[in-house]
């Protein structure tokens, strides 16, 4: 099996159902395609060249921006303005199709996730996968996350950054 | 003349809500009469309490979070479940989530009840059925639960017996219902589990309450002796016994043993995980050797000549790893065999010969007086031979050992943690141990052994992490309080008040596991922040280990700055996994004794009375095990919120409340019969957080109730925006939904929570004068049997 799409931590295999490893040109296509998409952040993204790259991305593509763990803090110190939740709190308002969204604009229709606890993501988006057929969950950590509909492959850093870079752009 | 015996269903078959004059027959057999008011549901059976978690439920949804997408229950099997796809059975994915939620719960109530079952008739057989129970003076309420439950107080050992049938009979029901084509509803399989935890309660009431009158362990003791913990604890030139796991039967039979023969100066006997606080309740000479985390790293680091090993959360490898450094290990229960013979009726000296000659590789042995014989005996023959095998690999060999590392990565990768593992091997391999170091300072890793499992090399990882720990051994000495059992009424008439008007910010208890995301440290930095805070900090098990082992700036341990009254500021060890029993049951006696709340059969008025207004939370930053999801389930349905730590999320389900559905909160206030807007306080029954900033301030949150007065308002409110603050650097912004008038407002942060008011268009609320989710006439109950 291609190393790239085992799961980081590979017993996370929860089932048939697989996400789709998608490259940056896929993930801007989703963005793009996406009405009112959801950035969730979460506490690994605490320095750059990370953050400032996450920031980045959101700005470029007006993403409104869920913050997990208290990472809500260091964004918020470097004027990033992000709505804090407990990742569990985010997912269990995602998966409802009548959630106003987090600026009540109406449920979002992508939720793009980076930075979350592997473990703790893999069961938020499992929850997702399930529950919440109204949207669709990408990930663009350096892991492969299998129960999100469309993830990044593993990666090294460098690769990483790489890709990360060209979410900047379209 | 002896207490009329009435059938089982009785007062549930003539739905009688109130008995007088119960005939009960006092100790020494002389007749009395009782006065028992009875309440709706004694002895509840599955269906009984079923409308109260239907209450909790419509408030606290679960929430689910699929660790596997299918069921492999059956031969019908594999059925996938995803995206709304059926079972060849009719299940869904919810359901079969809240099934798996019930059978942990089943399995986590039947692991604490069997080693209760076992520990009574053990003792019984030991003192006799009518051995008094007797928490001496200070405790007149000494069985909460029990009497909540079971509609009466227990007076002799012998009077446990009715509760733990009664617990057994319902946890045969729960199981059952997790067979296919049973339950179909994701709720009624909640239901179940809240009952199944229900009955985890119980069965630890019934174990602890049990050995601490039989073996004399301290009886709510304040004052408990500070013991001492640590693998620098152990002289390791001495033989030494190391009991590992829950059931202090046999660890108390090493003990008896050790002192008849007058050998406690010879041996050395010590313990892990709950069997450690248990033997030193026991007998305060022995030592505990930390919390579960430490288990393979002292094991391999040879020390212990004798495993004894009992029930629960034991490593189930421990006869192949004890094995190859020729340690011998001694099976105790029914519960853990391991294919060793059955030797419990041998002659213990024929056993000793066997072992040390190595005809066989362990013993089953189920009486614990020859368990303290054989192990004392063994332990002291092998040990001067085994001198060289207490080493383990030196320096140079281990960097050796290092350097066959592929850099492949997979260590990190298996790791439940994802640690850098393969950094430190990498380090190691370069005469660098600093990086291992760091891993094994705080049990940043638990030693779980996934890495090792993996390693395409087979180089001995957990070899090498407790050998470079072995650098630090000085170090690793600290003291543990002992566990001191129930609180005491006198203490509960002290702070009941406090704690219900909220002058007393709350009550956390931190108990459960070490499955930590970050190490051990974030228990004890938690349980530090609330202690300077004044909250009552209440602990258990390995989570009471787990503080033990954190040193201040000054160096000192919590145990030793902080007291162990029942208190603001008090750090209190009720003891092991089963003392857990302890917390729920101060709660409840603070609805007996402060609002004079009658127990008996009256579970949903009592734990209605803790939603709303005890400020009690739960934490189980490192649950791992079936028993912390019976655990946590169990005091959910006695209105307790938990949190989490991130692990806590493949438990499956969480309960969380949305702060966005106002109805949700609406609160009946039984003194006027109004209908209140409330808030969401609790906000959630159980929370999993991802750090330990956010779990912080979730506690302090989630310590609100609905009946705090604005003084104790304030005071909460200040600590929560204290915190958050602190680790989100600022005000929270849904701080507006505490305040019900404008003396809510803590006086430190007025200006900037009016602002906030002011931009979300607050307006002051009516305050409620006694707050529930009950309906206002009570329903008529179904007989469910």
């Amino acid at each position: 099996m291609n190393e790239r799409v085992i799961p980081w931590q590979p017993t996370v295999i929860a089932g048939p159902k697989q996400a789709m490893l998608v490259t940056p040109e896929t993930a801007k296509m989703m963005l793009k395609k996406s009405k009112r998409p959801l950035f969730v952040i979460g506490p690994l993204v605490e320095g750059d060249p990370i953050m400032k790259l996450t920031m980045e991305i959101a700005d470029h593509w007006n993403l409104p921006i869920a913050t997990t763990g208290n990472v809500y803090k260091i964004f918020k110190e470097r004027g990033v303005e992000t709505t804090p939740y407990g990742i569990v709190e985010i997912v269990n308002l995602l998966k409802d199709p009548d959630w106003n969204g987090v600026n009540g604009d109406g449920q979002h229709d992508l939720v793009m996730f980076i930075g979350c606890i592997y473990y703790i993501a893999s069961q938020g988006l499992s929850t997702l996968k399930h529950f919440a057929p109204h949207l669709k969950t990408l990930t663009i950590c350096k892991f492969f996350h299998s129960n999100a509909d469309a993830s990044f492959p593993n990666m090294n850093d460098d690769e990483w950054l790489k890709y990360l870079e060209k979410m900047k752009y379209d | 003349m002896a207490p009329k015996d009435f059938k089982e269903d009785f007062w549930k078959s003539k739905d009688i809500k109130i008995s007088i004059g119960e005939i009960t027959q006092d100790e020494v057999g002389e007749e009395t009469q009782e006065t028992v008011q009875m309440g709706p549901t004694p002895k509840p059976h599955v269906t009984d309490l079923r409308e109260w978690d239907m209450k909790l439920m419509e408030r606290y949804e679960p929430f689910y979070a699929p660790f596997c997408d299918m069921c492999c229950l059956c031969t019908y099997g594999k059925c996938d479940l995803t995206a709304g796809k059926k079972g060849a059975c009719g299940i869904d994915i919810k359901a079969q989530q809240a099934r798996m939620v019930l059978l942990a719960c089943c399995i986590g109530a039947a692991a604490h009840s069997a080693h209760a079952r076992h520990l009574l008739e053990y003792l019984i057989e030991k003192r006799g059925e009518d051995f008094p129970i007797d928490l001496g003076m200070n405790i007149d309420i000494e069985a909460p639960i029990i009497r909540t439950l079971i509609g009466k107080a227990p007076k002799k050992l012998g009077d446990l017996r009715e509760a733990m049938d009664y617990m057994e009979e319902q946890n045969l029901h729960l199981l059952s219902a997790c067979h296919t084509g049973q339950e179909g509803s994701n709720i009624d399989f909640e239901s179940k589990a809240l009952h199944a935890g229900l009955m985890d309660n119980l069965g630890k009431e019934i174990g602890d309450i049990a050995q601490i009158v039989a073996l004399n362990m301290p009886k709510g003791d304040e004052d408990a002796p500070l013991v001492e913990m640590g693998v620098g604890t152990v002289d390791r030139d001495k033989p030494v016994v190391l009991c590992i796991g829950h059931n202090v039967s046999s660890g108390a039979g090493v003990i008896d043993y050790v002192e008849d023969e007058g050998l406690e100066d010879n041996v050395e006997v010590c313990g892990i995980c709950c069997a450690a606080i248990d033997i030193t309740r026991y007998n305060q000479h022995a030592k505990v050797i930390g919390p579960i985390s430490k288990q393979l790293k002292f094991i391999r680091s040879g020390v212990a000549d004798v495993i004894v090993v009992d029930e629960q959360c034991i490593r189930t490898d421990v006869l192949e790893e004890a094995k190859k450094n020729q340690c011998k290990v001694i099976a105790t229960t029914d519960k853990m065999c391991l294919g060793l013979p059955n030797l419990t009726d041998e002659d213990a000296d024929k056993i000793v010969a066997q072992l040390i000659n190595n005809q066989i590789e362990g013993a089953l042995i189920l009486d614990p007086d020859k368990v303290g014989e054989v192990a004392t005996k063994v332990a002291m023959q092998i040990a001067d031979d085994r001198g060289m095998l207490k080493l383990l690999p030196d320096m140079d060999e281990i960097q050796k050992m290092a350097k066959e590392c592929t850099e492949c990565g997979w260590c990190t990768r298996v790791c439940p943690n994802s640690i850098p593992m393969m950094e430190a091997v990498m380090g190691a391999s370069e005469g660098d141990f600093s990086k291992m170091e760091e891993l094994y300072d705080n049990d940043v890793c638990y030693t779980c052994g996934r890495c090792e499992q993996e390693c395409e090399r087979d180089i001995p990882i957990m070899s090498i992490m407790a050998k470079i720990g072995e650098n630090k051994l000085k170090e690793q000495r600290f003291n543990i309080r002992a566990g001191r059992g129930p609180i005491q009424d006198v203490e509960i008439r002290k702070v009941g008040a406090p704690i219900v008007l909220g002058d007393l910010p709350g009550v956390i208890a931190f108990v459960g596991c070490t499955n930590y995301p970050e190490g051990a440290q974030d228990v004890a930095k938690m349980a530090e922040e609330f202690l300077e805070r004044n909250y009552i900090v209440v602990t258990s098990g390995c989570g009471a280990m787990t503080i033990g082992e954190y040193r201040d700036d000054e160096g000192k341990t919590l145990y030793e700055k902080y007291s162990g009254d029942f208190d603001a500021k008090g750090l209190v060890n009720v003891g092991s996994c089963v003392s857990n029993a302890h917390i729920p049951g101060a709660c409840i006696k603070i609805a007996n004794i402060f609002a004079k709340k009658p127990l008996e059969g009256n579970f949903e008025e009592i734990s209605d009375y803790i939603l709303n207004r005890v400020g009690a939370c739960g934490v189980a930053w490192g649950a791992y095990s079936q028993k912390a999801a019976a655990i946590a389930t169990g005091v959910n349905r006695w209105g307790i919120p938990v949190v989490l730590g991130p692990h806590g999320t493949k438990y499956r389900r969480l309960y969380l409340g949305r702060t966005d559905k106002e109805e949700t909160w609406q609160l009946n206030d039984m003194r006027t019969g109004n209908v209140v807007n409330g808030e969401p306080a609790p906000e959630h029954l159980l929370y999993a957080a991802e750090t330990r900033e956010e779990a912080t301030v979730a506690i302090a949150k989630l310590c609100i109730r609905p009946n705090d007065t604005s003084k104790g308002r304030q005071l909460k409110l200040n600590h929560y925006i204290d915190l958050h603050k602190k680790y989100f650097g600022d005000i929270p912004e849904d701080v507006y939904k505490f305040v019900r008038v404008e003396k809510d407002i803590p006086i430190t942060y007025k200006k900037d929570v009016k602002d906030i008011l002011e931009e979300k268009g607050w307006e002051p609320r009516q305050l409620i004068q006694e707050p529930s989710i009950r309906d206002f006439k009570e329903k008529k109950k179904s007989s469910g049997k």
